[in-house]
This record gives C-alpha cells, structure tokens and sequence, in this order.
C-alpha cells in the first residue's frame, strides 16, 4: 500500500502480459462503429445512505470485471502534526485486520478470487479499492464493509508496518536521486499553512512513535460511513448492488466527524526561491510551483487549459522552449496535483514544472526562459489555435484518465466528485466547463496565477562526488 | 533514457504478508459470490499487405479514443556491437520532422488530434505510437506512416539528442535500481546486445547522424512492421487509409535473429554505493523461454513464489521480516529468451538475512510441493487478472503484440487460462527444482560495502568456488 504518485515505484506482479492503462469499456461487434466525439457520457446514480454514506454507481457491462472503491475524506494534510506521515501509515494498519479477516486474509481474499486491490493516501482523501471478476461483487462489498467497522490490530502488527513503511521511504526518496523531488518537497516549500506544507511522507521518527493508541483514534475519528463515499464501476446489476450495500453498510454507525481545519493559503506575494542539497544525484534538477486558483471557479478551468498548453503534448510550450529549442533537457515534467490529476483532490494546489539539467547551464538562465514563455501569455490574449489545440488535449487526457485500468480510472474520478462536490454526475459535464473559457479569461488567469510573485523555485543541487561509473563488462 | 528494463506495468499492488491469524468460531464467512461470467476475446482482424507489413484492428470500448501502435522488429538486438543505444537514438531523431513536415509542424498535428507521438525502441522492437480522439483516427494513420517512411534525420538536432542521452546516462548510473539491473543483464548476456541497457557515454559519444542514418536504412521498412489499432474507430475508413498511406513503403530488410547465449552460473557482484541505507538486491537466472512446454507451468510457479502480492518470498522478507518494502519475481522475457529474477530494496542491515531468506523459499519449493489450495489460490489470481490484462486498448494491443512478437499464435491466449488451471503441486515442485537454481544464479547487489561485504562473504565463497 503506498503514498501514490505518478510514475511511482510500482510493484510489478505480472511477469509476462502487461497490464497498462486502457477503458472500463469493452468490446463491441467488430466491424463500422459510429465514432462519437463530444457527446460521450457515463452512467452515474447517486444516493446517500441513512448513515450518510455516499454511493455512486455506474455500471457499464462490457467487460466482466468490476471496481469497487472506498474514498474517505481524510488526507495527510490534516494528519496529527506531531504524527508526520500518519495518514499513510495508517492506511497499511488498514490492510492488517478486521473482526472478521485476520491479518493478510484481506489480501489473500481478493488475490484468491482473481482480483487486483490498493490503497493510497493523497491530499485530501485515503482510498482501497479492488478490481475482480463481476460475480465477486458481493465479496468485495462485505470486505469493505468489515473494515469501515471496525479494525483488530495489535502491536506486532503496527511495529511490522512501521518497519515497511520506513523502507517505503527509503527506496522512493532517502536512496534515489532526487528522492522527494519535488513531490514530497516543493509543498513544504511553496506553502506556508502547516496542514500543506508539512512533510506527508512522514519524518521517520514521527513514524516510528506511532502508537497503536494512535491507530485506534484516528479510525474512530475519521473512518466513519459519514465521512466516504463508495463507488462501483463495471458489470454489475444496481438494483442487487444497492441490496447488498444496505445489507453490509447500512448497519454502521454514522460518528461526529471534526470539522476540516482552515486550509487556506495566503495569497503569495513575492517569489521563494530554495536549493535543495542532493548527495546522490550528478545532474541538477529544478521545479517551479504555482499556487492554484480555488477549484471549479472559472479561473480553475483556465488554469487547466494553461497546463496543457505549458506541459502536454509535442507542442507543449515549454517543452518547445527547453528542450526543442535550447536543449536544456530531454524532458519537462509536471502538472497540477502530482499525487493525482486534476479533478482529484479538494484543498490549496499547485501547478509543477520540473525538469532535470546540466551543470553548465544556470538556473538563472532557465527561468528566464520560463519567463519568456509565460509572459507572453498574460500580456495578451492567446491565440484561438493553441487554445483549441489545449482543449482537444485535455479532452483526450480527460478520457484516458476516466479510463483507467479495469475501471479504477472512473471509480476515482466518481468517488472524488462525491467527496468533494456531493455531485458525481459534474463528470459528464465538466468537459463544457472547459469550453466555456475565453483567451481573455486566460489571460486574466495568467495575470494573477502565474504571476513571479505566485511562484517558488526549488533547486535539487547535487553534492556528491561523481559514483563510480557502471564496471566494464566482466570478462568471464 | 528511462530504459525499460522490466516491463513497466502499472500494477497497483504492493505487498503485505504473513501467517495468517487462526480464524476464530465466531467470525464471519466472505460471501463466496455467485458463478463466474463468460469471457471471450475481444474480436479483432488482422490482414497482411502486398508489401508484407501486418495490420491488426481491434474495435474497442465506449469512449470516443483509438490507440494506434506501429511496432516493428528493430531494437537494441540490432543495434552495431560499439553503439548500443543507436536503435532508441534513432527512433528520438526521427520525432524531429519527416521530409514534409517540420519538427515543430508534426508536434502541432498530433496535440490537435489529443496526442502526442510516442517513440521508443526495446530490446527487439520499436514503436511509435499516437492515442488520438476517435475523430482523427485516419489522419493518425497517415502521420504515423509519414513518420516511419520519410523521417527528415536532421543532423541539426542530432547533437542535442546525443547530450540528453548522455544527461539520461549519467541520471541512470545514480539510481541503483538501474545500476543493479544493468549489473544483471552485463553478467548474464555479456557481449551480446542484451548485456548493455546502459550504453557508456564513451559509447554514446562515439555515434553519429551517419551511424542513424544507415541504422535506419538497414533496418526500418514494410515486412518488418505490424500497425495495432484499437479502440472506436470507423473500419472502412481506416482500412482505405492504411492501404493509401502503408502501400507504397519498400518491403526493406527481412527480420534478423540474434539470440543470446545467455550464462548460467553462480556470480558474485557489489557494486558499491557509500551510506546507502538498502541493498539493491538483483538474483537470478536464465530459465527456458515461452516456446518451451514448461513455460505455463514456470509462469505459476513465479507466482507463487515471488510474483504476486500473497506469494512466499513476499510474505517472508515483507510481512514475517520487514526487510523491505517492495519485493517481487519476475520471468523478464525478450524476444524467444527469458530469465527468472528476484528484485529487492532491503535494509543494508538485512542484506545477507535477505538472500538467506529469498534462497530459503526457493529450497523449500524444490523439496516439498504446495498444498492444493494454495495453488488453486494463485491459479484463480492469474485467471481473474487475464480479465483485466484484456480490457483497455492499450492492454489488448500490448497481449496481441506479445503473442505476435514470440510467433505462438492466438491459440495461445484462448488456451491460456486453461493451461493455467490444469498446472498440479508437483509441477511446481519440479519447475522449481528443475529451473530456480540459488547454486546457478546471478547475485548482484548495490549497496554500502563497508557494511554489507561481510554479510555477502558466504556467497562469494560459492561464486568463487563456482568460477
């Protein structure tokens, strides 16, 4: 179970036949199909349980498998603030005990049933999902909804995850280059309300003081059917579904959940600028952070139009400016929410830009390039054409990201617009949302948002003497 | 460079693992769920055109998407003895522009259709690929084939490319992950091209737009290629398209083989990484490939062993241990080739306790078969992920590639879960010990020698009896 992020660390299991990205949908007659374009919308019913929790369901009976997912709105930014790291940590114990399921047995039912299952811990949520077999539908609901009541889980269990966790950290950020950079690091820097810009990872002393006094708490405080939202997607029947939801989640027992603390950040006024000392990277690396607009204002929509115009696609402008055109880098990283995307999560983000360089160029240089691109946009309005080229991107994008794998891809999307919005059903409008923006409007979002004063410059400065090259090939 | 040295799947699991606890009288029963669905292959055609390139169609899905996928046999298996790395030069040089259309022109094309133009080579084949909105379906054909046909090889950006290979060679050779598989595959298919993942930047330096050039020529052309498309797509149109924009493409050089001979023996490697808090941990051998009669039984037996979340090793150095966070198995296969690995980050600490655990599975493999049920659980495990693994475009474009790269025909995958199924506890028992041999294996670890080197001094003893 991990901390999530794009491009993570990821366990491979399946050694011969690859399992990567793709629809929920599945198979029609082979043959002329009708190619449909703006028009394309998904199956969604809401409704709300008497002990609050939220369902959403769309079924899609294409392909004989199904995704259940479980989001809680409880995210490392409102962790206790002397448990760095909880959140997370937390979200293993979750996999380590139920009343009914011992220890691993949680794993072994979904894994014996032919399923794939997770949980991750972000920003503003904690999800577990699993994807199985259609006919193990039932299965799935009665797992979840053993562990939404209640955990077992003892000392031997807390002090074994502590130590997996502590080797979680270990290989994703202390033993890499650029370990933490700049996913972990750049929030601790750009803001300035703790609930953001602590480090979510977790100082290892934080994690290994845990206690199972600790564990025990936050569930009750936060793991509550009041406080998640459940979402299914794939081959299933609704009304069988809702029988069985009421029969496994109707009988927990709503809690008094606290109120989400302020998580505000201040308007930014003047530019931060920090170098990060790397001892096991060769090459320097450098990231720009904006703060983001507050989400589904019109601004938001603007904002995620300039991402695709900054950052995806060959024509993406700064990948035109560094790599094409001065060969600082091979590539230029980034986006909005690098835990997720950009429709999943709630609280203050920020807009990434990394890439890694040379020595010989300065960083100096390379935001000056940035610059040259970026002004240009909010100086006046941008051209219809890259506009239209921004929004067919981000509809392909939208669409790749709602299809994720064996229908995880909309369980998120679902499940997160539940949670936040009490609204699942914005997914077939959200598309219209971005057409509405203006070049004028993305000017005026340019202005404000990608102001210098709105940005923090992190540099991951390398510090170690060059490691020994790869050995010549052993002669043998 | 970002080379893909495992295949990089998405796979969300991660592990966890131990005894289980004795289940207590009260305690309820999981619903058992109701009888399985059917499931069928996704109908698809394929067809062959006069000048031998192959053409599959796969109609997919509901949302407005199609991925288009030309891949052919050209990789670092072609590439000249002193220039590894030419192949992935080669396919990034021909993203700068064809003879009609600039660099940058070709990077507006594709971010109208919602791509952008993917472009790698592996270790037998490249790609190129787009994944467009459903409407540009036949304009992506065409850029595609544009692309493959009349590349531009500009000599002005060769020198650009060349730096960020050697920026990727330099950020490679930090990461241990890296160091310790390029470790790997040097000592087990030394000279052959399999043996370089990670070219050296005096190799890099070494290459010119010349050298991309007659790379190209010798190997891209028609009878090499074979163009995936899956997802909503209007047939007749594409059809028409492809037979427009393929049709004219030279035959070009016939398939080359180049199988490796791999060495199976037992060897010691450290390479040393000063304060590294894990060992890198890198194990394994070659093993017989998918054209065998023992690779279906060879593919359980990984899982049970190491590949999947429950398996044993995972359990042990995880969940009873807590040595480390991410172990896995895996059967790594390049064209007719493979080899059985373990892969783990563990606590410098734990490095040798590891190895003595990770050979300690195995053993108890080789000496005893599994119970019934626990086979049953991993053959139930691999039959539902099949599901999975054939739902989504690229997924379905990745298991047709595969069978079609290894030459074993559709049956092969209609057959598979059924051969998965009929696999018995002696099987296992016997690819074990017939296969997964700790005494014949490749050890090789990245990590702080100063701390780990007494630890590993019972397997340098072997390695060195071994030579």
């Amino acid at each position: 179970m991990k901390l999530q992020r794009s491009g993570a660390r990821a366990v491979a299991v399946l050694a011969v036949l690859c399992l990567v990205g793709g629809t929920a949908a599945i198979a029609g007659p082979p043959g002329s199909q009708p190619v449909g374009a703006n028009d394309f919308k998904v199956a969604v019913e809401y409704y709300k349980l008497p002990n609050g929790l939220r369902v959403v369901l769309s079924p899609d009976h294409s392909a004989p498998t199904i995704c259940v997912g479980v989001y809680y709105q409880i995210g490392f930014r409102i962790e206790p603030r002397d448990r760095t790291g909880f959140a997370h940590l937390f979200e293993h114990m979750m996999f380590q005990g139920s009343q009914n399921l011992g220890k691993m047995e949680f794993v072994k039912l979904v894994q014996q049933n032919g399923g794939l299952l997770n949980g991750s811990t972000r920003f503003d949520f904690t999800n577990y999902f699993e994807i199985l077999p259609a006919n193990k539908l039932e299965t799935a609901l009665w797992a979840e909804a053993d562990r939404m009541n209640g955990l077992a889980v003892n000392e031997e269990n807390l002090k074994n995850q502590q130590g997996v966790v502590g080797n979680e950290v270990k290989v994703n950020v202390l033993n890499q280059p650029y370990g933490g950079f700049p996913w972990v690091d750049m929030p601790q820097y750009a803001n300035s309300n703790w609930y953001n810009a602590h480090n979510f990872y977790g100082d290892l002393k934080d994690i290994e003081a845990a206690t199972l006094g600790d564990v025990k708490n936050f569930f009750k405080t936060y793991y509550a059917p009041n406080n998640a939202a459940l979402a299914i997607t794939g081959d299933f029947e609704p009304a069988q579904a809702k029988q069985w939801i009421e029969k496994y989640f109707g009988g927990i027992k709503a809690a008094d959940v606290p109120p989400l603390p302020d998580l505000t950040e201040p308007r930014q006024e003047k530019e931060k600028r920090a170098t990060k000392p790397d001892l096991k990277a060769q090459r320097p690396a450098i990231a720009v952070a904006y703060h983001m607009p507050d989400r589904n204002t019109p601004e938001y929509y603007a904002m995620g139009l300039l991402m695709q115009m900054l950052l995806r696609g060959d024509d993406g402008l700064l990948r035109q400016e560094l790599v094409q055109k001065r060969g600082f880098t091979g590539t230029v990283n980034g986006g909005i929410n690098l835990l997720g995307n950009t429709w999943n999560y709630k609280g203050p983000m920020l807009l990434i830009a990394n890439l890694i360089y040379d020595p010989a160029t300065s960083p100096d240089t390379i935001v000056q390039a940035i610059d040259g691109v970026i002004e240009p946009l909010r100086s006046k309005p941008v051209d219809q054409a890259t506009l239209d080229r921004a929004l067919v991107k981000l509809r392909s994008n939208f669409y790749d990201t709602m299809g994720g794998p064996g229908g995880f891809g909309l369980v998120d999307l679902l499940a997160s617009f539940a949670l936040f919005d009490d609204n699942p059903a914005r997914i077939n409008s959200l598309m219209a949302e971005y057409q509405k923006v203006t070049p004028e409007l993305i000017q005026k979002t340019a202005q404000e948002y990608l102001r210098p004063e709105n940005r923090t410059i992190l540099i991951d400065q390398p510090q170690a003497p060059a490691p020994a090259p790869v050995a010549a090939p052993a002669k043998n | 460079m970002n080379r893909k040295l495992l295949k990089e799947i998405l796979l969300v699991l991660e592990a966890m693992v131990l005894a289980v606890s004795p289940a207590m009288a009260q305690k309820q029963t999981p619903p058992a769920g109701g009888p399985p669905k059917a499931f069928t292959l996704p109908a698809h055609e394929s067809y062959t055109l006069p000048n031998g390139m192959k053409v599959t169609l796969i109609p997919y899905g509901n949302a407005p998407k199609v991925t288009l996928d030309l891949s052919l046999r050209v990789g670092d298996v072609n590439s000249p003895d002193d220039l590894a790395g030419l192949s992935e030069l080669t396919a990034q040089l021909m993203k700068e522009g064809t003879t009609t259309l600039s660099s940058s022109a070709l990077a507006e094309a594709t971010s109208r259709m919602g791509s952008s133009l993917g472009a790698n080579a592996g270790s037998d084949q490249s790609t190129f690929s787009l994944d467009v909105l459903s409407e540009f379906g036949p304009d992506a054909v065409k850029l595609l084939g544009d692309v493959v046909q009349h590349p531009l090889l500009p000599e002005s950006e060769f020198p650009r490319l060349k730096t960020n290979l050697l920026r990727g060679i330099a950020v490679a050779t930090t990461r241990p992950g890296q160091i310790a598989a390029a470790r790997f595959h040097k000592l087990v298919y030394g000279d052959h091209p399999y043996g370089t993942i990670l070219p050296t930047a005096e190799n890099a330096n070494k290459m010119s737009v010349e050298d991309a050039k007659k790379f190209y020529a010798a190997n891209y052309g028609a009878q090499r290629a074979h163009l995936y498309i899956a997802g909503k797509f209007d047939s007749a149109a594409i059809k028409k398209t492809i037979a427009a924009t393929f049709s004219g493409w030279q035959k070009g050089p016939a398939i080359v083989q180049n199988l490796p001979k791999p060495r199976t023996r037992r060897a010691l490697d450290v390479t040393d990484r000063p304060n590294a808090p894990q060992s890198t941990i890198y194990v394994g051998l070659p093993v017989p490939n998918v054209t065998s009669p023992d690779s279906i039984p060879l593919f359980v037996t990984n899982m049970l062993l190491g590949g999947s979340f429950a398996s044993r090793i995972t359990s042990n150095i995880r969940e009873a241990k807590g040595y480390t966070y991410s172990p896995r198995s895996e059967l790594s296969e390049r064209y007719h080739d493979a080899y059985w690995a373990e892969i783990a980050d563990v606590t410098t600490a734990a490095t040798g306790p590891s190895l003595k655990e990770i050979f300690g599975e195995i053993e108890r493999l080789q000496k005893e078969p599994p119970s019934a049920a626990e086979l049953q659980g991993i053959q139930s495990y691999i039959s539902g992920i099949f599901l999975i693994q054939n739902s989504g475009r690229g997924p379905l474009i990745g298991q047709l590639r595969y069978v079609d790269l290894q030459g074993l025909g559709e049956d092969y995958l209609k057959t598979f879960v059924q051969k998965i199924n009929a696999v018995t506890p002696a099987d296992v028992q016997k690819m074990t010990a017939q296969y997964i041999k700790p005494e014949l294996m490749t050890i090789v670890v990245v990590g702080d020698k100063s701390k780990i080197n007494e630890q590993l001094a019972p397997y340098a003893a072997a390695a060195a009896e071994n030579k």
